[in-house]
């Protein structure tokens, strides 16, 4: 059967037809397998074993120095790391090697796939090391709660003006725990408005609040830490500090979900380390944020007021929540449990800090 | 044994199509659509493919192939529809974009009614997607589309295309499969399908990753959904990840304001933090999608397997996708 039979004048350009019997494949087949098989014998030979490129002929004209190979994107940022020498300075051995520990499941990616870059995130630890050794002067306990490899959902209360409760946990998390572990902290979809911003809680790791992306993470098994209060929790006055605000109740059903432990952490410091005094709403909404506070050095001071106050910190990890032994996945439909169990949860984290509030004012006194 | 139209075969990934499904001895026959003469690739494996060059924006032609004697000795059972898998950034489509809408319509139409045809996978794209804030955010397949008006014409004529064929996910007895592609990295190092890279500036202050896959996995995952027959949805993307001023360097720039550009930087930094938005249609310089191939993984059976690595090259950046296994 030949392609004109196929109806070939409804269309141009036919050629040899599928159709029609005795094609050319065969042949064709064959010389694709040997030049297949001739590439992978060329690969395969030792350098040395390799042709030799036929020598320039003696009269051939004086072509220059050879072009200088091009630097790929490591290597040009590898020459312009001054951060990174930073880093190597500021860090020890044992960090270098709790890092390598972090960015191991990457696989030489220089991404992972929320944007964690483990060189920024490096860079970002040799210096926050410094806040949390000599700022905050963090003390922490509990380490045994945090699963080795598994995935955790992680609740903390909120508190202070910018997020340095969550940057001293991420940075507990990989100096103190035994094995290191990133945390990844879910932040506001604000966040995720503001320019570079963006940029850098990408890049040490942090992700959008999104419920795609908590997921994504529980499956990879990391560690999520969640601050259910949400934006109530940072913009709380002074008088109603250490007071946990009532608890979103996502994490609940995505712990549900997961199958993943719920680990209550308490941080007691954050609190004191920029007391809000006032939520100036009408100035907030004028410039799209969410609140705009006046402590006693902000706007006073300008942007430097905004630094938090060299409080000593305190972290606690406690017995984890295993609400789905009890509760099965299909709780998550019913309001109720939920709230009961995220209650659960507040009501220990709430005792946690107070019982580290109590403590430190019977050493004031 | 399946016998298989696709359409657009002179696009790069078309071109992979054809060759994966020449090579697979589970197909008979590919009848290969393309507007153009009979591309010169064919031309080897012409033994089990024949070419049709076809406008599918014209009705007309479309109903004359349908109805001839060359379709009805064919007798395609499966439809691969790539109408967008040659879209590069910043290039025209013959014909505008929105005629790559009227003619997916029109082809699933046809498919539904001609009793012999039973799937047809049709390759979408990550970007129909509305983004949310953010450098990076993983997306699953129940994410909302950006049904932004005022958007990029292209994204929105994706959107349409994508809704056109969600129709006949259930009830039509088609097989619908919907592949939705990350940015798509052809082996010479071309971008398509990726409206962040159309533009060459850069917003201050933001850096979206960029999830890409190779247009050789893009023709795998396709074949594999011929094969699977699983109607759905289903995000593909490759194993690596990149900032977008990786792939496409560039420099914002304030249109009709001849400062110094320092201060042309500092007017854009303040423009981006008091605006309480993005401008239309820049969502996606802003935001960054990293679609979830875990469904496409579990259903189709679906795994990348080539690497993509970024190189500078004199300045300019180059893409090289190299086979990793």
């Amino acid at each position: 059967m030949s392609h004109d039979e196929l109806g070939g004048s409804e269309g141009p350009a036919l050629g040899h037809d599928p159709f029609s019997q005795g094609d050319g494949t065969l042949p064709y087949l064959i010389r694709l397998r040997e030049r297949s098989v001739r590439r992978i014998a060329q690969a395969r030979a030792p350098a040395s074993a390799r042709a030799e490129p036929e020598p320039l002929p003696q009269d051939a004209p004086d072509l220059g120095p050879p072009v200088p190979e091009l630097p790929s994107f490591d290597d040009r940022d590898e020459s312009a790391g001054a951060l990174d020498r930073l880093a190597s300075w500021l860090l020890t051995g044992a960090d270098e090697e709790r890092l390598a520990q972090i960015a191991a499941p990457l696989g030489g990616r220089l991404y992972d796939d929320f944007g964690m870059s483990p060189r920024v995130a490096r860079r970002a630890l040799a210096v926050f090391k410094l806040i949390y050794k000599y700022w905050f002067r963090v003390s922490s306990s509990g380490h045994a709660a945090i699963p080795e490899k598994e995935g955790a959902l992680l609740a903390a209360n909120h508190g202070g003006l910018l997020p340095f409760d969550a940057t001293m946990i991420v940075c507990d998390a990989i100096l103190a725990a035994r094995p290191p572990r990133l945390v990844r902290t879910v932040v506001d979809r604000w966040a995720g408005t503001l320019p570079f911003v963006n940029v850098f809680y990408a890049r040490v790791g942090q992700v959008i609040g999104t419920r795609d992306n908590v997921r994504e993470l529980l499956r990879l098994k990391q560690l999520v830490l969640v601050f259910p209060e949400g934006m109530a929790g940072i913009k709380k006055r002074a008088a109603e500090r250490y007071v946990l605000q009532p608890f979103h109740l996502g994490f609940v059903e995505e712990s549900l979900r997961h199958r993943v432990p719920i680990i209550p952490v308490a941080v007691v410091g954050a609190d004191d380390q920029a007391p809000v005094l006032w939520d100036l709403q009408p100035l907030a909404k004028l410039l799209g944020l969410p609140f705009f506070p006046i402590t006693p050095t902000f706007p006073l001071l300008g942007p430097l007021g905004l630094l938090p106050y060299p409080v000593h910190y305190e972290i606690a990890y406690g017995e984890p929540f295993r609400f789905y032994d009890e509760f099965p996945p299909e709780s998550v439909e019913d309001p109720h449990a939920v709230r009961y169990m995220a209650e659960q949860v507040r009501r220990r984290i709430q005792e946690m800090v107070d019982e580290r509030v109590l403590a430190r004012r019977a050493k004031r006194r | 044994m399946r016998r298989v139209l696709v359409t657009h075969v002179e696009s790069a990934v078309g071109r992979r199509v054809v060759k994966a499904l020449f090579h697979d001895p589970e197909v008979a026959l590919v009848l290969a659509l393309g507007t153009e003469a009979e591309p010169t690739y064919l031309a080897p494996y012409r033994g089990k493919v024949a070419y049709q060059r076809l406008d599918l924006a014209k009705a007309r032609h479309l109903q004359s192939f349908w109805h001839s004697e060359r379709f009805a000795r064919a007798r395609p059972d499966s439809v691969i529809h790539l109408p967008f898998a040659g879209d590069a950034p910043g290039e025209r489509v013959p014909g505008g974009v929105p005629s790559l809408v009227s003619e997916t319509r029109r082809l699933v139409e046809e498919c539904v009614e001609k009793p012999g045809i039973e799937r047809f996978v049709y390759l979408s794209s990550v970007f129909v997607y509305d983004p949310e804030p953010g450098n990076g955010n993983v997306v699953s397949e129940g994410q909302l589309l950006g049904f932004d008006g005022e958007g990029d014409p292209r994204v929105r004529a994706w959107i349409d295309a994508d809704l056109v064929c969600q129709g006949e996910l259930h009830g039509s007895g088609l097989v619908m499969t919907i592949l939705r592609a990350a940015t798509i990295v052809t082996e010479a190092g071309e971008f398509l399908n990726s409206p962040p890279l159309a533009r060459r500036e850069l917003a201050v202050g933001y850096d979206p990753m960029l999830s890409v896959i190779s247009d050789r996995d893009v023709a795998r995952a396709l074949v594999l959904a011929l094969h699977a027959d699983r109607p759905g949805i289903y995000n593909i993307a490759g194993n690596e990840v990149f900032p977008r001023s990786q792939l496409w360097s560039g420099k914002r720039r304030l249109a009709g304001l001849p400062l110094p550009s320092p201060l042309g930087e500092a007017l854009a930094f303040a423009e981006r933090l008091f605006a309480r938005g993005p401008a239309p249609g820049e969502s996606f310089e802003r935001y960054g999608i990293v679609p979830s191939p875990r469904l496409a993984h579990e259903a189709l059976g679906f795994e990348p397997q080539y690497r993509i690595e970024v190189r500078s090259a004199g300045g300019r950046r180059r893409v090289d996708t190299v086979r990793c296994r």
